[in-house]
């Protein structure tokens, strides 16, 4: 048994009018949650797809659990939540749901069990309306995803594989969402999603990958990642409204390289050679009410921002969608 | 396996259930039955009635021939009828007879009269006025009643005893029509070819339909994305493959729940057509043989897994119903140019027309089944269809299968022909 639950070696897969993946190369950790992280376009999807046997790339190899993917048992073991949800929408929620697991060579009465927990559990039975036995098409937008979620693991796979999970999510339900995959990974499952929410992936991921343009653009813990993007960082917090005054300061070239200005928050890159201590006595001068300041290691964002090459942070670019 | 089992249950079951399946299923019978049934309302008008109990004979002639018509409407009367009432009038008071019987059938006192006056006797004419005049059964039968009435006179004014021209007159001769083809006999002409055409209307409607209802399920996988859950479950292939028979298997149920209720309501047509007053013809529902059958069975099903392949494909490489009622044109065009010929070739079932349609494989699964009503068709004439359909549905189901896998995932423009030709070429 290997370590790693996948693992890609210089994967291509080309169409006729472009590359969609380049010569990629990735290993998942057994028991990881892990980002695939990459602006719209960058290969993301077909990536998946590739890990899914959906297709199979023109060169390279992909191996997922120890064996080639395409092992047709390895389906079982695998789950999926596409990014743009969809489920037969006359269809009763618990025979989509039993027809789901059937895919996934489950017995009825086995399928039948996990329904119902699955369905309690989020809420989608009790004692007053059972949503199983509406269809589909009844369910407001927020349950069908929470049904889909469902038929992602009722057979209990080994690797799930979320597009997006977060996209169109409400907060109550993104939450839920979470937790469960937390769970999922104390249970040593290996999770696999796709976003393009860095701070999303910055608090939930072990390893992430950057593609951009169906290359590979920097992969590894996240840890490392941001060890290796040194700590050149600053996170300052102001009280109220800034002032003039501090933009003026925060525009100074020789003390900062770069700013992420949201507004009463910064994260702030330093300028070569310049003193954090500096540019906090510049900011007490300007009379500023400060309720943080802390060097730190760049946040995921801003790698991603430096390394896909989108240096948009003065045009506004933040990368958040 | 049990996948593609769970597909073909899936798609099977979710079809029986709907209502529209449900409704088409028990009005389909209703709807032939009625097909029949107004068809013989219409058509009563020219079949021969009761209507002569009701009649009345005015007789001018003082020389009994209306009595002797009488009597040869009773001879042939249905049981329960009486017979007409005979007046002897004086020529001059005829007319006088006659509006007053006009005014009687107006007031739906009676159906119709008969004058009889020296004209008749002379062979040269009668006249007949009533409801019923304009039923051709009625005036043939009528007309037979007075020639063989007029005749009888005669052959006893020739002195012939009467009771001798009695039995030498009557005469009730029908015409039964029995079709004989290479095998033998085979039922009622007509009959088979309604038979004939019954099915090859069928199959046409299944495959349109059903073909259809493939087309419309792809694409509702496509739109909203189950298709991406269910190929990382099984290949398109199977998806592909579970699809087609499921569809396939409610479309055979419904043709052989229509088939049953079909056969039982022609078993009952007796007391059924009776209740709209008409009564039934003798005419027995052609024989089917085991193997008539089974050839009839492997035409549909290689035929709808043509036609739904075809569909399929079309259904995975367009991305809305409206691109769809476009991109399937060229296979309507092949279905209905085969429908148009339906009826020529049921007239004429050995034609050249008839033999290239039974042969073509986008028409033979509905011409062939035709012919092979109709009577017999040369058994390499049958196995050249049969390859061929057979060639056909390998070819379409393997194209088919090659733009379902592609277009299935691929979302946005509608392809060109040009691109759906590259997408053949991708290995996956």
């Amino acid at each position: 048994m290997t370590d790693f639950t996948i693992e890609i070696d210089n994967a291509s897969k080309r169409y006729a009018e472009h590359v969609a993946v380049r010569d990629l190369s990735l290993r998942v950790p057994r028991g990881a949650v892990y980002g695939l992280l990459g602006p719209n376009g960058a290969g993301k999807t077909t990536t998946i797809r590739m890990i899914l046997n959906i297709i199979a790339p023109d060169s390279g190899s992909v191996r997922i659990l120890g064996r080639p993917s395409s092992d047709r048992s390895l389906t079982d073991h695998i789950g999926y939540l596409p990014e743009e949800r969809g489920l037969y929408r006359k269809m009763q929620v618990k025979r989509v749901l039993r027809f789901l697991a059937e895919l996934k060579g489950l017995k009825r009465d086995v399928a039948d069990r996990r329904i119902d927990e699955w369905l309690v559990r989020l809420d989608l039975k009790t004692p007053e309306k059972d949503w199983g036995l509406s269809k589909i098409d009844e369910l407001s937008r927020g349950m069908q995803q929470k049904v889909q979620f469902i038929g992602t693991l009722l057979h209990d796979p080994d690797l799930v594989i979320l597009d997006e999970p977060f996209s169109g999510l409400d907060p109550i339900n993104a939450q839920a969402l979470k937790d469960t995959m937390v769970e999922l990974k104390q249970r040593g499952k290996t999770i696999i999603f796709s976003t393009h929410l860095m701070d999303n992936a910055e608090r939930m991921c072990d390893s992430v990958c950057i593609i951009a343009r169906g290359e590979k653009v920097l992969d590894g813990p996240i840890a490392d990642i941001k060890t290796g993007h040194g700590s050149r960082n600053v996170a300052l917090g102001l009280n109220g409204t800034p002032s003039t005054a501090v933009g003026a300061v925060l525009s100074d070239r020789s003390l900062v390289h770069r700013v992420d200005d949201s507004n009463r928050y910064f994260e702030i890159e330093m300028a070569k050679d310049a003193d954090p201590q500096a540019l906090l006595h510049r900011i007490m001068a300007t009379g500023a009410s400060i309720n943080r300041f802390e060097i730190v290691h760049p946040s995921l964002h801003q790698i991603f921002l430096e390394r896909v090459g989108a240096t948009g942070v003065e045009v506004g670019m933040t990368g958040h969608g | 396996m049990a996948k593609l089992w769970a597909i073909i249950k899936r798609e099977y079951l979710e079809r029986v259930r709907t209502k529209w399946f449900i409704f088409a299923t028990v009005f389909g019978p209703i709807f032939f039955g009625a097909m029949i049934i107004i068809p013989a309302v219409l058509a009563k008008r020219g079949q021969a009635t009761a209507e002569f109990s009701n009649t009345r004979i005015l007789d001018a002639t003082q020389s009994g021939v209306g009595r002797r018509i009488a009597e040869g409407i009773a001879r042939t009367r249905p049981p329960g009828s009486s017979a007409p009432e005979v007046i002897l009038v004086p020529p001059s008071a005829l007319s006088q007879a006659e509006s007053t019987a006009t005014r009687q059938v107006m007031a739906k006192q009676l159906s119709g009269y008969l004058v009889v006056n020296v004209q008749t006797l002379d062979g040269e004419g009668i006249k007949y006025a009533g409801r019923n005049a304009t039923s051709l059964g009625d005036m043939e039968r009528m007309r037979t009643v007075v020639r063989d009435a007029l005749l009888s006179r005669r052959l006893e004014d020739a002195g012939i005893d009467s009771s001798r021209v009695r039995d030498l007159t009557f005469l009730p001769l029908r015409l039964n029509t029995e079709r004989i083809t290479d095998k033998g006999r085979g039922g009622s002409g007509t009959v088979s070819i309604i038979f004939a055409g019954a099915i090859a209307f069928l199959l046409y409607m299944s495959i349109v339909l059903y073909g259809q209802n493939v087309l419309r399920g792809v694409l509702e996988e496509k739109t909203t994305r189950v298709a991406e859950v269910v190929v990382s479950s099984v290949s398109p292939e199977t998806l592909l493959a579970g699809k087609i028979l499921g569809v396939g298997a409610v479309g055979l149920t419904q043709q052989i729940l229509w088939v049953i209720t079909t056969v039982i309501m022609f078993k009952l047509r007796g007391p059924l057509l009776a209740k709209f007053g008409i009564s039934t013809m003798p005419f027995a529902l052609p024989e089917i043989s085991l193997g008539l059958a089974l050839l009839l069975l492997l035409f549909f099903v290689l035929g709808f897994i043509f036609y739904s392949s075809l569909y399929a494909a079309v259904g995975a490489s367009v991305n809305s119903e409206q691109e769809a009622q476009q991109a399937v044109q060229p296979m309507l065009i092949l279905l209905v140019a085969t429908a148009i010929f339906i009826n020529p070739i049921l007239m004429n079932p050995t034609s050249k027309l008839a033999v290239v349609m039974s042969l073509l494989p986008f028409s033979a699964p509905i011409i062939m089944p035709l012919r092979l009503a109709l009577g017999s068709v040369p058994w390499y004439e049958l196995a050249g269809s049969l390859i061929g359909v057979a060639l056909a549905c390998w070819g379409a189901t393997w194209l088919a299968a090659r733009i379902y896998r592609v277009g299935l995932l691929m979302y946005g423009k509608r392809p060109t022909l040009r691109e759906m030709v590259r997408w053949l070429s991708y290995s996956r």
